[in-house]
């Protein structure tokens, strides 16, 4: 019973924490290699009005004194407008970012996170294209559900029956603007056993995107006139976090200037990554002697979810762990309750032929801290197997997927744990055992032999 | 040569509705060797009295001293401790410990008096083959009938070769055929190695076996017959 108790609170303590250093560790990661790097440089007039003019001052010496110092792993210099992107359905408010693309991928991983069959990563020989994300794509209207007959083709007879597909007759070459849409489409055609079966795969085969529409961009120059351009879509990025990909689109930095009438490229934000993000802040004070006018900030000012989670993360770590070893307290102290009383008369005998108390109190002591022990043990070795093998698969959290990732979390968890919160679980569950041994070694104590011993 | 001295010994029950004088001016002697039962009715003080005598219990007035000790001087633990070197109980039914096997529920009272290994293992051999139970050393008490279990007591109860065992009412469990084997066997240990046996029971063949018995009413001693002829159990 002990043993029971122990285990399965340390497999959900092992999970519950495995899960949510997976969320934090992949925020974290995502926030950096996404988003914001690990330092920013920006002129510090821009980062209250985000105006053209606003570039980083005298940015040849801000560049070098990056390039002087030590733990850099890669810098870039980008153009960051704020604009409006129109297609002929839609309009929608975002930051364009004017990018070297090879040069960008030493420093962000957005390159990798184009969805599959949605066009490419951003070509720097290519002229006119932009990258923009799915949700831009889903506010611009680019992206759609729509069962078409190559679909049909495709899925009918080997993936889904022929029989679902011919229910779905009446909705080939609907567009459905969102996927709540199609699947109250499919919903009203197909029963519950063949939505639940076959509705993911109709959902993900039946996404479209508009790749090579035209998008017209409207953003102003460095001199405040407005000026319009038309690229065309070469891919459709998603990252974790919907927030960031809702106002983030990315366009040759030579093309940006070109459209802005600034000859070479405004620089409005010099981003460094670095070999340890422990060096962030000391990085940022190296970098106090920039031109005056500008300003570095590190990851904890730009992601400021991100660095609440990571410093909080050892404050999650006790609370969680208190929750969990005050109910395993409570277990053993239930647990070890019931069996003195159980052994009542076995406890009288012990004492009445000469067990003294300390023996007494040391064996249940001894009897409680083996049990959870083993308990412990058994919860550690199977918390850290399911752990490694949902660290491979990953959790999916297909239903509240758009909800975490509105907030920055992936709809995908990888759980994992780290050897200090094993170790840090392993010492905790030892004192919990000693701990709340006490009180049933205490009450065996208290037994009157006499009186055990009349007990049937 | 006296083990056992009772001198006016009271026990009373004083409880807010209910006043129990359960031995009452008790004062008894034994000597080595002896095999006595005390006997009477349910509620006379018979196991009271043993309780008083092993030290499980206080009186709440008169001594009792054990080989020149005088019980109401030891602290609790001393007493605890003068209870293992001194004293061997058997119990109605048995107590044996039922995760241990019979080996190791007499080898634990040697063990709990730092006895070192081999003298444990001789003597646990020496105490179970006295009492017949030499092919069944290694079993549980689960495996054991009730009267192979009371012998585990009995061998366990004589391991630290106490001063006289108690045992309260060792029969009662047992059937015809089990008791008598345990009667002989006590019997046995009594006259040939001189072990001191006092019993309260119930069991005319425990009182048939006994050379003394002592009969309690009310809490008082009503009578204590001291036999001379040597009985055989029925």
């Amino acid at each position: 019973m002990v043993i029971s108790a122990v285990t399965v609170g340390i497999i959900s303590g092992v999970m519950i924490m495995g899960v949510m250093q997976g969320w934090i560790e992949q925020r974290m990661h995502d926030a950096i290699y996404n988003e914001v790097s690990h330092i920013q440089i920006h002129n510090k007039e821009y980062l209250g009005n985000e105006e053209p003019l606003f570039t980083v001052i005298r940015p040849e010496e801000v560049i070098s004194s990056v390039e002087a110092l030590p733990g850099v792993r890669a810098f870039v210099q980008r153009t960051k407008l704020t604009a409006m992107a129109a297609t002929p359905w839609a309009a929608t408010g975002l930051f364009i970012y004017g990018i070297d693309p090879e040069k960008e991928k030493s420093l962000s991983e957005i390159y990798k996170k184009i969805v599959p069959g949605a066009g490419e990563y951003i070509d720097k020989n290519k002229d006119g294209t932009i990258l923009i994300s799915d949700k831009t794509a889903e506010i611009l209207k680019l992206k759609h559900y729509i069962i078409t007959s190559g679909l049909f083709d495709r899925l009918g007879g080997r993936h889904i029956p022929y029989s679902v597909m011919e229910k779905l007759d009446s909705l080939k070459e609907v567009r459905f603007r969102s996927p709540k849409d199609f699947r109250e489409a499919l919903r009203s055609r197909l029963s519950k056993k063949e939505l639940d079966k076959y509705g993911k795969i109709l959902i993900d085969s039946a996404l479209d995107y508009r790749i090579r529409s035209r998008i017209q961009i409207t953003l102003t120059d460095s001199a405040g006139n407005p000026v319009q351009g038309t690229f065309r879509v070469c891919g459709i990025y998603k990252t974790t976090n919907t927030g960031y990909d809702q106002m983030s689109a990315f366009v040759n930095a030579g093309e940006l200037a070109s459209l802005c009438g600034t000859g070479k490229p405004m620089i409005h934000e010099i981003a460094v990554l670095l070999h340890n993000i422990e060096d962030a802040e000391s990085v940022r004070r190296k970098l106090s002697s920039l031109p005056p006018g500008n300003v570095v900030s590190t990851w904890k000012d730009l992601a400021p979810d991100a660095a609440y989670m990571n410093d909080f993360m050892i404050l999650y770590y006790f609370i969680i762990i208190g929750i969990i070893m005050f109910a395993l307290a409570f277990g053993i102290i239930n647990t070890m309750m019931m069996a003195i009383l159980e052994r009542t008369k076995e406890l009288g005998m012990l004492m009445a032929i000469g067990m003294n108390r300390r023996k007494i109190f040391s064996m249940i002591m001894l009897e409680t801290t083996f049990l959870t022990g083993v308990g412990a043990i058994a919860g550690m070795i199977s918390g850290w197997l399911i752990v490694s093998m949902l660290g491979k698969t990953g959790i999916h959290f297909a239903g509240w997927g758009e909800g975490f990732e509105a907030i920055g979390f992936a709809a995908v968890v990888y759980p994992y744990i780290t050897t200090e919160f094993f170790i840090f679980v392993i010492l905790m569950v030892i004192a919990t055992a000693v701990l709340s041994s006490v009180w049933p070694a205490r009450k065996a104590l208290k037994l009157n032999p006499v009186e055990t011993l009349r007990t049937e | 040569m006296k083990i056992l001295e009772l001198r006016n010994v009271n026990k009373i029950y004083d409880g807010s509705e209910v006043h129990v004088h359960a031995v009452n001016n008790i004062s008894l002697d034994f000597e080595e060797g002896e095999f006595a039962a005390v006997v009477g009715p349910s509620g006379s003080g018979k196991t009271t009295l043993l309780n008083l005598i092993g030290g499980l219990d206080i009186p709440t007035s008169g001594t009792i001293i054990i080989d020149g000790t005088d019980l109401s001087l030891l602290k609790p633990s001393q007493l605890i401790d003068f209870r293992l070197r001194n004293i061997g109980f058997v119990f109605q039914s048995y107590n044996l410990i039922p995760v241990l096997t019979a080996k190791e529920n007499v080898d634990f009272i040697m063990s709990l008096q730092k006895w070192p290994a081999e003298k444990r293992d001789a003597r646990t051999m020496e105490l179970l083959t006295a009492v017949g139970l030499a092919e069944r050393v290694n079993s549980r008490p689960a495996k054991l009938s009730g009267g192979q279990q009371q012998r585990v007591a009995v061998a366990r109860a004589l391991a630290s070769k106490p001063k006289f065992i108690l045992a309260d009412e060792p029969t009662a469990n047992l059937d015809s055929k089990a008791a008598a084997t345990l009667l002989e066997i006590m019997e046995k240990l009594n006259l040939e190695e001189k072990i001191t046996f006092i019993f309260s029971t119930h069991d005319p063949r425990v009182v048939n076996m006994a050379r003394r018995v002592i009969t309690l009413l009310d809490g008082k001693v009503v009578s204590d017959e001291i036999r001379k002829k040597e009985n055989k159990p029925a």
